[in-house]
């Protein structure tokens, strides 16, 4: 077992985390799932509006990849395909109406144990939770062609508000070491099961995996960061990763011979006033698991953590990759003098405004800017939020002008968007470190 | 308020397509200056850390006001004004000029830019424009403040594509602009006291010019520690009370806005390069060689450039490594042309303009380090 104490990080000190208490969805009325959610993925559709459609029925399939396969995380009608610019689809939305499931065969521990590569990777990829395995680099839906140097889960979440492993999980010890068993299967290296503190009991009987424990400030619970500390990725090297609850989701597949399409979500943000744990479904739509009105104006729904999530709205679907819905506060228009404030509530890293003087006090900051885009300027502290070996300055920069080679030097391949996402939060000059390294990662794809 | 904000968004648009378009970065400046930009996020991070570049800027500003106080009230007491408040006024009133003069011709300069390249003032010049009065003496003509801001500005910042692309220190590159065309007018011993026919050498000159032991020279023209240390002696504005620069040295320290490495390496790279000159000078007479170390970081420019200009987080080193490199540079470089360049006994703007020159390559070796360790990880 590693032990991993990382120093540099930070945690924003925010309002609106969710106690550890699990409900019910109040209802489901309908759910989507969403090709934007896949980088890079162009469907082709296997069913339209007005079809009917049980759990596990393939809604799409990846064009370039057609075993690739997209299944419905519950039963009902095809109320939409909606498209987006240039027709490109963007979610397929079922009404839920019934509890109808397609099935499988099923699998216990000793069967899985005795799979090839090749019938595990046959069995993965029908059961339409291939897109649950994603690859670094590139961030991506795992490629067919290759296995993997070894695979990662990051069984802590270290972001702002974030939802907990253990909760999510609850109940599915077994799922959890079937999944396992399954993934074993995929790669001759190691399976790296990354816990915190708090999440390092629910893991302790897993077998099959190499425990590490990760401590300290967000980002250290991001996989990206956990593959630099654990085995970085070399030039042409390519490992995968997934979540814990996917890890749980493939084991409840082999076990019950049905897709999962359940999944459990932290409702989580200042702006929500009952924050709890919520059992729904996969693909959820957000007003059926907030049991409260939301105001567009006033209220800023993300789908995911306030670092990396997207947006979205009370009538907008939680994303296939998120585990949370965030709810904080729009911005409130224009502030005199604002540079000039002591900021007892003021949000920030730095040592800059009498906030400082009350660490521990959380905040509710809404989604002002707080300032205009400027030059890059090297204030030697993006270094502080990255625990990694990795300059993002001068990273984003070879980027921008994009010097290939140099990126590659740099460590495009290491990172992801999310890994620097504390950089865009910290900088003065407003620079979005997540797009610049979003678009490093396409270059690398289009070029490499 | 509200009403306020109605106006400045009127006004946003009609000069933005009226005749007057070329003020408009100056207008967007001032608009956002009064409110911020109410600018809201699209992406993640969805929320954002409340400094910008104008709080960080504004606290370079408030980090300078020690220095402008006691600069200003030095001015009136070298010029033999006697009260507190009368001395203050008197130089305070020298300096101003020369803060408006620059301020004016900078402001216009950035704001032919800013049009031309289409964005509003940066609020980087905001701090240079009051970092190069600071480095002048009180005696200088507007005429030539003017000229320097202009080459400052342009040839030291907007040919290189405006703040945050250029070389140089701006407010350094004015200063060295005027010390190599005017030198008459910022060195030499008649120009630091504004009294017109009165000389008054700095301390560096004065140990410059010693026959006997630098520290009795010092002494006899009033130069003690203590006077150098609070800063009365002659000298440019902002440079000569180490204690008022330290104030403001801690006021960036703890905010974070000022480089801990960069101020560090550079005392640690005068001090120790000064000890060593010191060590092999024992036997010395007189002359800059004959100086104890320590006097080296009380006198000229040396505190105010370790603290406000070899920090400037453009022109300086950008890694963290390569920061401790470039403050130990600058500092052995300043002691360097101190005590072995007999024409100039102030070094402190030549070793940072000459640390800003070679920070590119010290990045340059930290990045190759970071590419070799990735190559090599594994192996």
């Amino acid at each position: 077992m590693g032990v991993f104490k990382l120093k540099k990080g930070y945690d924003i000190p925010l309002q609106g985390i969710a106690e550890r208490r699990l409900e019910k969805a109040p209802k489901t009325t309908s759910v989507a799932v969403q090709p934007i959610d896949f980088r890079g993925l162009r469907p082709a559709m296997k069913v339209e509006a007005g079809d009917t459609v049980s759990r596990g029925s393939i809604l799409f399939v990846d064009k370039q990849n057609p075993e690739i396969l997209f299944r419905s995380p519950a039963a009902g009608t095809v109320r939409e395909v909606v498209r987006g610019e240039r027709r490109a689809i963007q979610r397929v939305i079922i009404d839920v109406s019934s509890d109808s499931a397609e099935s499988f065969d099923k699998y216990t521990a000793e069967q899985v144990k005795v799979l090839v590569a090749s019938q595990a990777k046959e069995i993965l990829l029908n059961s339409g939770l291939w897109p649950t395995l994603r690859q670094r680099p590139f961030s991506k839906i795992a490629a067919l062609d290759a296995s993997p140097k070894s695979i990662f889960i990051s069984a802590m979440d270290s972001a702002p508000l974030q939802a907990e492993t253990d909760m999510l999980l609850e109940g599915q010890e077994k799922s959890f070491q079937l999944g396992i068993h399954m993934l074993s299967k995929l790669t001759e290296g190691k399976i790296n099961l990354s816990v915190s503190a708090r999440t390092k009991a629910f893991f302790s009987t897993i077998s099959g995996v190499e425990l590490h424990e990760f401590s300290g400030p967000h980002p250290a619970g991001n996989v990206g960061v956990q593959i630099h500390h654990i085995d970085r990725i070399q030039a042409g090297e390519k490992v995968w990763y997934l979540s814990p609850r996917h890890v749980a989701q493939i084991g409840n597949f082999l076990m019950t011979g049905e897709y999962p399409g359940s999944k459990t979500y932290a409702l989580t943000g200042s702006e929500l006033e009952k924050r709890h744990y919520v059992a729904g479904v996969e693909g959820a739509l957000v007003r059926d698991l907030v049991d409260a009105e939301l105001d567009k104006k006033t209220q800023r729904v993300i789908s995911g953590n306030v670092l990396t999530g997207a947006k979205s709205s009370s009538l907008g679907y939680v994303g296939f990759y998120d585990d949370m819905i965030t709810i904080v506060p729009e911005l409130e228009g224009r502030r005199f003098f604002g540079w000039l404030r002591l900021g007892l509530n003021a949000n920030s890293f730095w040592p800059i405004f009498l906030s400082k003087l009350t660490p521990k006090k959380k905040l509710a900051p809404t989604t002002d800017m707080n300032g205009e885009e400027r030059a890059f300027v090297s204030t030697g502290k993006y270094e502080k939020v990255v625990p990694m070996d990795v300059l993002p300055v001068h990273l984003c920069k070879a980027i921008l002008v994009e010097d290939i080679e140099l990126m590659e030097q740099l460590g495009i391949y290491e990172v992801g968007p999310e890994d620097l996402a504390l950089c865009s939060y910290i900088c003065p000059s407003k620079i979005e470190f997540g797009d610049i390294i979003l678009k490093g990662i396409e270059t690398m794809e289009k070029e490499g | 308020m509200k009403a306020l904000q109605k106006l400045l968004a009127t006004l946003d648009v009609k000069i933005k397509e009226g005749p007057f378009k070329i003020v408009h970065p100056m207008f967007g400046a001032i608009n956002t200056m009064l409110f911020t930009p109410g600018h809201g996020t699209t992406t993640g991070p969805h929320i954002r850390d409340s400094i910008d570049m104008k709080r960080f800027m504004g606290i370079v500003i408030f980090a300078l006001v020690p220095s402008i106080l006691v600069g200003s009230y030095n001015v009136g007491a070298q010029a033999g004004i006697e009260g507190l408040f009368a001395a203050f006024m008197f130089g305070f009133l020298k300096l101003l000029p020369i803060i408006v003069v620059t301020y004016a011709v900078g402001l216009g300069w950035e704001m032919i830019f800013g049009h031309i390249n289409g964005h509003d003032i940066h609020e980087g010049f905001l701090v240079t424009g009051i970092l190069l009065p600071l480095t002048l003496p009180p005696t200088i003509p507007l005429w030539q403040v003017a000229v320097a801001v202009s080459f400052g500005t342009v040839i030291g910042k907007e040919v290189f594509g405006g703040t945050g692309m250029n070389l140089l220190n701006p407010a350094l590159t004015a200063r060295a602009f005027l010390f190599f065309t005017y030198p008459g007018n910022i060195s030499g011993d008649s120009v630091w006291v504004a009294v017109d026919g009165f000389t008054g050498a700095t301390p560096l000159a004065a140990a410059a010019a010693s026959t006997g032991p630098a520290v009795d020279a010092l002494n006899t023209a009033g130069f003690t520690l203590n006077n150098m240390f609070f800063g009365f002696i002659p000298g440019s504005i902002g440079e000569t009370s180490t204690i008022a620069i330290l104030i403001g040295a801690a006021i960036l320290l703890i905010t974070g806005v000022g480089s801990w490495r960069i101020m560090l390496a550079t005392v640690v790279g005068a001090y120790g390069m000064a000890l060593i000159v010191q060590f092999f000078g024992a036997d010395v007479v007189g002359g800059m060689r004959s100086l104890p170390a320590h006097y080296h970081l009380l006198m000229g420019g040396f505190m105010f450039g370790a603290v406000f200009m070899a920090t400037d987080p453009v022109s300086a080193a950008g890694t963290n490594a390569g920061k401790w490199v470039y403050g130990i540079l600058i500092g052995v470089m300043v002691i360097l042309i101190r005590v072995f360049n007999p024409a100039y006994p102030e070094g402190m703007m030549l070793a940072i303009l000459f640390g800003n020159v070679f920070s590119p390559l010290i990045d340059h070796f930290v990045v190759q380090a970071n590419i070799k360790r990735r190559l090599n990880y594994g192996k």
